[in-house]
């Protein structure tokens, strides 16, 4: 792939002139942090989405895939982290589902392939079994093995291990071994330098959607990945700002919580947050802090441990309720925190709704707008009517009104996810300066970011998250990018 | 909250314009196919439907009611075809207590209304039944559960085929200001207050409306009680305004319930649309039956004219609900 660029319509730039080669029969990764653009360099490599820029050759050809069914032709396939299996229909049907719609293959020629690949690749899966009661490493494997049956030779690979345990992703790595003696070429997308280290030939880092090395494996240190994938750029510092330090205002006990598949992706986690302080959590995506955070403002139950805010617990009480104690969120989705159909008004007013009703619940519009006008004014959000719906606004702008909303609502205490994705440098700088402010004026913060120049320059203390435990606690200046990066990773023995 | 903008208005004419064209040329080209001149007979239908403007407005009124009962839970998100059987079970309460007097009777049909949407809610929140389903069951049940009251206890001693009076006739004005209320009602409702808030928000996505603390099983209740209310009320004002008795087949009532998911779809679920929507939809239905008399024209093909122009205007905002709430196609977020 040379030179390619991906601009997206709402102006984000993902990748900026990426050149990527990929030797056949080898294990590549592709190694960034979360919005580098990895998946997106892939899915266009995947004639899922067209680059704005760039070309693309497969073995030696260039290519202009329109549509995945153009790479399945060339032989690429992609795994993803969500399968696309149907979790009622049996292994075979599904494989044979997926195969039967792009070539003529009877139901036995198919069960042939699969019992001469399983046979050579060294594992087995029963066919007859229900997707839904095979185990995830399981369900892994009979996607892999649709994508080979179909004729995979490159076989793409999204963050496979962030749904397995360690034994499975164990396994994995041995399938993917056998896989390049048997000549597939393998692109793994990860941000796990472990995983890296332990099984890829060669890898390229991204970050910020540009490259910024490519090794071979044997010839580079976790640390130097660590650094290159971390990278500094200059964001605003905490130093200096003092905040009005008062007494605990969030507190975490031996917090443990599932995620809707039933997995416990919070083990055991127990922190606290004061007033006029900002704690920030870091990790990569997948190390527990959605579900910790979710569980924090009430929208995940909890399987054991408590929830304490100003001292109360409550663990039991619903998001409503905490709101109502104080508790402001920020999530990291815009489509959780939008009512996209909605107005800018009737946005800004979501969870705040109590502080403009008037006689009767009565909605006062007039006091609400001019709320709304506040937060597009200190946020700059580009907008047309205060009346139209949020879903014309670009991607940005409905970012900023989010953050907006909720920071200019004066929260005692805010949990924030991700504020500044999808932001250019001046509006990230503009919503971090924001919430030093809200710090200085003595609320509390906890912040998770994937940007860890986000965390390290906002913080007071941070908290460093990896497989549902906090396995690295300290001030800034207790770490620098190498020493977070090693530890988000998952070299837990830097402690 | 504001109307939309002048834009949005214009583009929005422009659509019910071309759907109304397109609509008629579908009737003509049915009533063609059939051996009808259809320029005639759709000039019949015009012209005689909106004449008698008293009988038109009265026509409309539960209608009007019919469409509000699907509009309000469309608002939550949530799709109440159980109008139909709503307004059954508010026709029939309110005949029943027709010897206590109108002022009581008309209350209680809307109130059994509620009833039956509150169960379909309830179904929906404790027992994880889908609203459409378990509103077409309760559609069947109180169609026949309706029949078998009017034939038990209310039938007329002296008209065999149909049930006793009601009370009291109300008057056009009367129904007229029923009318015009509701949908005045359910749009202040709607657009401002908490109540209303919730419900918007609850329809825009789920997701959302647990972010924003929105109990979503409440407003699921909430709103399922006032579309059953609404269509009780409609039921009763049938009975009460319209036609005075129901016959022993309810062919009185059939449909309406029906009709007004139409109707809510033809005015984009805007309340306040609602009323001229459904003032043009009954003016049809009033020239489709001049229609059948001048025209001969068979009331199975009067009723494909009139369904392909419901659909033709309906279509486009169907298309849109079902793509935005369902994750169909675009805009599933």
């Amino acid at each position: 792939m040379k030179g390619i660029t991906k601009v997206y319509p709402d102006g984000v730039i993902a990748l900026r002139d990426v050149d990527f080669e990929v030797y056949e029969g080898e294990i590549h990764a592709l190694l960034g942090e979360n919005g580098a653009g990895k998946t997106t360099l892939m899915r266009i490599l995947y004639g899922e989405i067209r680059p704005t820029g760039g070309e693309v050759w497969v073995w030696g050809e260039r290519v202009e895939f329109r549509s995945p069914r153009d790479a399945l032709a060339k032989g690429i396939s992609m795994v993803y982290q969500n399968f696309t299996l149907i979790p009622n229909f049996t292994v075979l049907d599904n494989i044979y589902l997926a195969v039967s719609s792009t070539m003529r293959v009877s139901r036995e020629e198919v069960v042939g392939r699969l019992q001469m690949l399983m046979g050579e690749l060294n594992f087995k899966i029963p066919l007859e079994a229900t997707v839904e009661e095979l185990p995830v490493g399981l369900q892994q494997k009979v996607e892999i093995l649709k994508a080979l049956v179909m004729g995979a030779r490159i076989l793409i690979l999204d963050e496979p291990t962030s749904v397995l345990s360690p034994l499975e992703s164990r396994a994995l790595f041995e399938l993917l071994r056998s896989l390049k003696a048997k000549g597939v070429t393998i692109i793994l997308i990860t941000h796990k330098l472990r995983e890296v280290k332990s099984v890829a030939d060669r890898v390229t880092v991204l970050r910020r959607g540009r490259v910024v090395g490519v090794f071979n494996v044997g010839e580079v240190s976790e640390r130097d990945l660590a650094r290159l994938m971390v990278g500094s750029d200059v964001v605003v510092e905490n130093r200096g700002v003092e905040g009005v330090r008062g007494g605990v205002a969030l507190s975490v006990e031996d917090l443990r919580v599932r995620d809707d598949r039933g997995l416990l992706r919070v083990k055991g986690v127990t922190f606290n947050v004061r007033y006029g302080e900002i704690v920030g959590i870091a990790g990569v995506q997948g190390s527990g802090q959605k579900e910790l955070i979710e569980a924090i403002v009430g929208l995940r139950p909890v399987e054991r441990g408590r929830v304490l805010i100003d001292g109360l617990d409550v663990t039991g009480y619903g998001v409503g309720e905490r709101r109502r104690m104080g508790l402001a969120y920020i999530p990291d989705s815009r489509g959780e925190g939008l009512a996209l159909t909605m107005s800018l008004t009737e946005n800004s007013v979501i969870g705040l709704l109590e502080r403009f009703l008037g006689r009767l619940n009565s909605v006062r519009w007039g006091l609400a707008e001019g709320y709304a006008g506040g937060v597009v004014r200190d946020f700059n959000v580009v907008h047309r009517s205060l009346w139209d719906p949020v879903l014309y606004l670009s991607g940005g702008n409905q970012q900023r009104l989010m953050v907006g909303r909720e920071i200019s609502a004066n929260p005692r205490i805010i949990v924030v996810h991700e504020p500044t994705q999808g932001l250019d440098i001046a509006s990230s700088n503009l919503v971090r300066s924001k919430l030093l402010e809200l710090k200085r004026r003595g609320s509390a913060v906890l912040l998770a970011s994937s940007d860890v120049d986000e965390v390290l320059g906002l913080s007071d203390r941070i908290l460093v998250m990896f497989d549902g435990r906090i396995v690295g606690e300290g001030a800034p200046g207790d770490f620098d990018e190498e020493k977070l990066g090693l530890l988000m990773g998952g070299f837990v023995e830097a402690r | 909250m504001r109307l939309g903008s002048l834009e949005n208005l214009r583009s929005q004419l422009l659509e019910v314009t071309l759907a109304l064209v397109v609509g008629f040329v579908g009737g003509a080209i049915a009533l063609t196919a059939f051996g009808h001149n259809a320029l005639e007979n759709i000039q019949v239908m015009i012209s005689y439907g909106f004449r008698d403007l008293g009988y038109l407005l009265l026509k409309s009124a539960p209608i009007v009611l019919a469409a509000l009962a699907f509009l309000v839970p469309l608002k939550a998100g949530l799709f109440n075809i159980g109008g139909e059987g709503q307004l059954y079970a508010g026709a029939i309460t309110a005949l029943l207590l027709s010897k206590v007097g109108f002022y009581l009777a008309i209350p209680a049909g809307a109130l059994a209304g509620l009833l039956v949407g509150v169960a379909i809610g309830l179904l929906r929140v404790v027992r994880g039944v889908n609203e459409v389903v378990s509103s077409i069951m309760f559609n069947l049940t109180l169609y026949y559960l309706s029949m078998f009251a009017i034939q038990r206890y209310l039938l007329d001693p002296v008209y065999t085929h149909q049930s006793i009076r009601v009370d009291r006739v109300l008057s056009l004005p009367e129904v007229v200001a029923v009318m015009l209320l509701f949908p005045l009602a359910v749009y202040l409702l709607l657009y401002n207050t908490e109540l209303g808030y919730r419900i918007r928000v609850a329809g825009s996505s789920s997701r959302v409306a647990r972010y924003a603390g929105v109990n979503l099983n409440i407003v699921t209740i909430q709103s399922m009680a006032m579309g059953g209310f609404l269509a009780g009320l409609g039921g009763a004002i049938q009975v009460y305004g319209v036609t005075s008795v129901v016959d022993t087949t309810l062919s009185s009532l059939y449909g309406l319930g029906f009709l007004g998911i139409g109707v809510a779809l033809i005015a984009r679920g805007n309340p306040l649309a609602v009323i001229p929507a459904a003032i043009l939809v009954s003016g049809l239905l009033i020239g489709s039956h001049w229609m059948e008399l001048r025209g001969r024209v068979a009331p199975e093909l009067a009723d494909v004219v009139i369904g392909v122009v419901i659909l033709a205007l309906s279509a486009p905002y169907a298309y849109r609900v079902l793509t935005s709430r369902m994750g169909w196609g675009v805009g599933g977020g």
